[in-house]
């Protein structure tokens, strides 16, 4: 049973060979390329979405904040569209992998960081000290403002992870829950099935939420550093 | 003939002259024009890079149209030309027992294990099936009223196009018709022309016959003047003279009778009543 509770989160392979690449891939074919003036609705939809979505995003940014237009649309959408998909049975979520996950916070957050310390240094380092702090406490406050920086990319890459890891964990558990309940008592389980709707409603929620959250905060500290 | 071709006309001598020089192996390109196809390891993938694709004109319409709807559906996942293809041999209920027999089948060996996953999987194919079936049409009406909104804003545009054109043909429409009427203000202004014409000669004429009239009063007036002048003269040397020649004498007598007729005339006079 142990086995059989993390076994959704191995690397997938088919017959020895890593197929994970493909599942990354696979996201990208459900969002077709608009090719003409009026598309299907499926384009349109998401043709409306994309819009709505880069307009409140970048409208804090200046000039050189909306050269990162593409990067962020294309990072909302990816992980949008795979944690939506890892809601499906039987599907591999890759955002569950830690290593994905840095792999997308570590290179973007470096990269807001250097442009801040390349356009901007005088700016960039006075994020490390807020205004108005006492005189004695400026060292203090200097290194827990580094750690706080350093800490960024990994906060983003393990919140992530933890919360479509955590929420596919608990409705695993509470399926098995319902499985083991249906031999002993009916109504319990049918209690319990009720209690998967509502975690999977809110697992669909989470997707979405986590996604829009990783990429607001890459927007936030893109917005300090240009 | 022109040197080089105008702007968008494609070249074909140069082309095909590009072409031929390719053919040749390291021929025309010598180390004047391309030095990098002197490298032997290089060069052949040179040769293909600057190879001249497209070469034809692209040809971008008429597109095919998009289908209005999409391919009909069983169960929102089989499509119905498989039941078409099944009926023949199974007739209508063929493919359902098909689907039963193998979900059956499937899970009374074991094929599909029913796991805690089974029961996420309902819950999650459930909630999308019911959230499809309950905002579907209308997620689909707000995709359609989104195409529609475009097209209504280009539609827009050619309408004002179209009007404006309209209302430019219509302006010159109505000043050609206007240019037909011209004539009659050419007239007006001609008559205008033709009375201050008239007005100018008559005014002219008048002011010739006043000063011909001055100057012939002026005469008259001098004229009348001398005679006058003469009359005077005339009269002053007459009187003078007669004056001169009445004497003393025949003064004295004259003043005696104008004397005696006096008394006369007064003797006469109380018998008339006074007026």
């Amino acid at each position: 049973m142990n086995e059989n509770l993390f076994a959704s989160f191995a690397a997938p392979s088919m017959m020895g060979l890593p197929i994970v690449v493909l599942i990354v891939m696979f996201p990208s074919i459900l969002f077709p390329t608009p090719s003409r003036l009026i598309n299907n609705r499926l384009i349109s939809i998401q043709q409306w979405l994309i819009q709505l979505t880069s307009k409140q995003m970048l409208a804090i940014h200046n000039q050189k904040g909306r050269t990162w237009a593409l990067m962020l649309m294309s990072l909302i959408l990816f992980i949008g569209s795979t944690n939506l998909l890892g809601l499906l049975p039987h599907s591999f979520t890759p955002t569950t992998q830690l290593s994905m996950n840095l792999g997308m916070a570590i290179p973007l957050w470096a990269g807001t960081v250097v442009t801040g310390f390349r356009y901007k240094t005088k700016a960039s380092l006075a994020h490390f000290l807020p205004q108005g702090t006492p005189l004695p406490l400026i060292p203090i406050l200097v290194v827990i403002e580094t750690i706080s920086l350093f800490i960024q990319p990994m906060a983003l890459a393990v919140r992530l992870t933890a919360n479509i890891t955590a929420g596919h964990l608990l409705i695993h558990l509470i399926g098995g829950a319902t499985l083991a309940l249906i031999n002993i008592s009916a109504t319990t389980a049918f209690i319990t099935f009720i209690i998967l709707i509502l975690l999977t409603i809110l697992e669909f929620a989470v997707a979405l939420i986590q996604a829009y959250v990783f990429t607001l905060l890459v927007s936030l500290y893109l917005h300090d550093n240009t | 003939s022109d040197g080089a071709p105008g702007p968008g006309h494609w070249d074909a001598d140069a082309a095909a002259g590009g072409l031929v020089d390719l053919a040749v192996p390291g021929g025309a390109f010598s180390g004047r024009r391309a030095p990098c196809l002197k490298n032997p390891v290089l060069g052949p993938g040179v040769l293909q890079a600057i190879r001249i694709f497209h070469t034809r004109q692209p040809s971008l319409a008429p597109i095919p149209c998009v289908p209005e709807y999409g391919g009909k559906v069983c169960l929102g996942l089989i499509p119905k030309e498989f039941f078409q293809f099944l009926y023949p041999k199974t007739g209508v209920r063929g493919p359902y027992v098909l689907g039963t027999g193998l979900i059956l089948y499937s899970l009374s060996k074991e094929i599909y294990v029913i796991t805690a996953e089974t029961f996420s999987a309902i819950s999650t194919i459930g909630l999308l099936i019911y959230v499809v079936k309950k905002y579907g049409a209308s997620i689909g009406e707000f995709a359609d009223k989104l195409s529609e909104q475009k097209i209504a804003q280009l539609e827009e545009v050619k309408q004002a196009s179209i009007q404006q054109i309209q209302d430019a043909i219509d302006t010159e429409k109505s000043q050609q018709a206007l240019v037909q009427k011209r004539h009659y203000l050419f007239d007006v202004q001609r008559n205008n022309i033709a009375m201050a014409l008239e007005l100018t000669y008559r005014e002219r004429l008048h002011r010739v016959y006043r000063e011909v009239k001055n100057r012939l009063d002026y005469h008259i007036s001098v004229q009348n003047m001398m005679r006058r002048k003469e009359q005077e003269h005339m009269i002053n040397w007459v009187e003078k003279h007669v004056v001169q020649s009445i004497s003393a004498q025949q003064e004295k007598e004259t003043i005696a009778k104008c004397i005696a007729g006096l008394k006369l005339l007064a003797k006469k006079a109380p018998s008339q009543p006074v007026l």
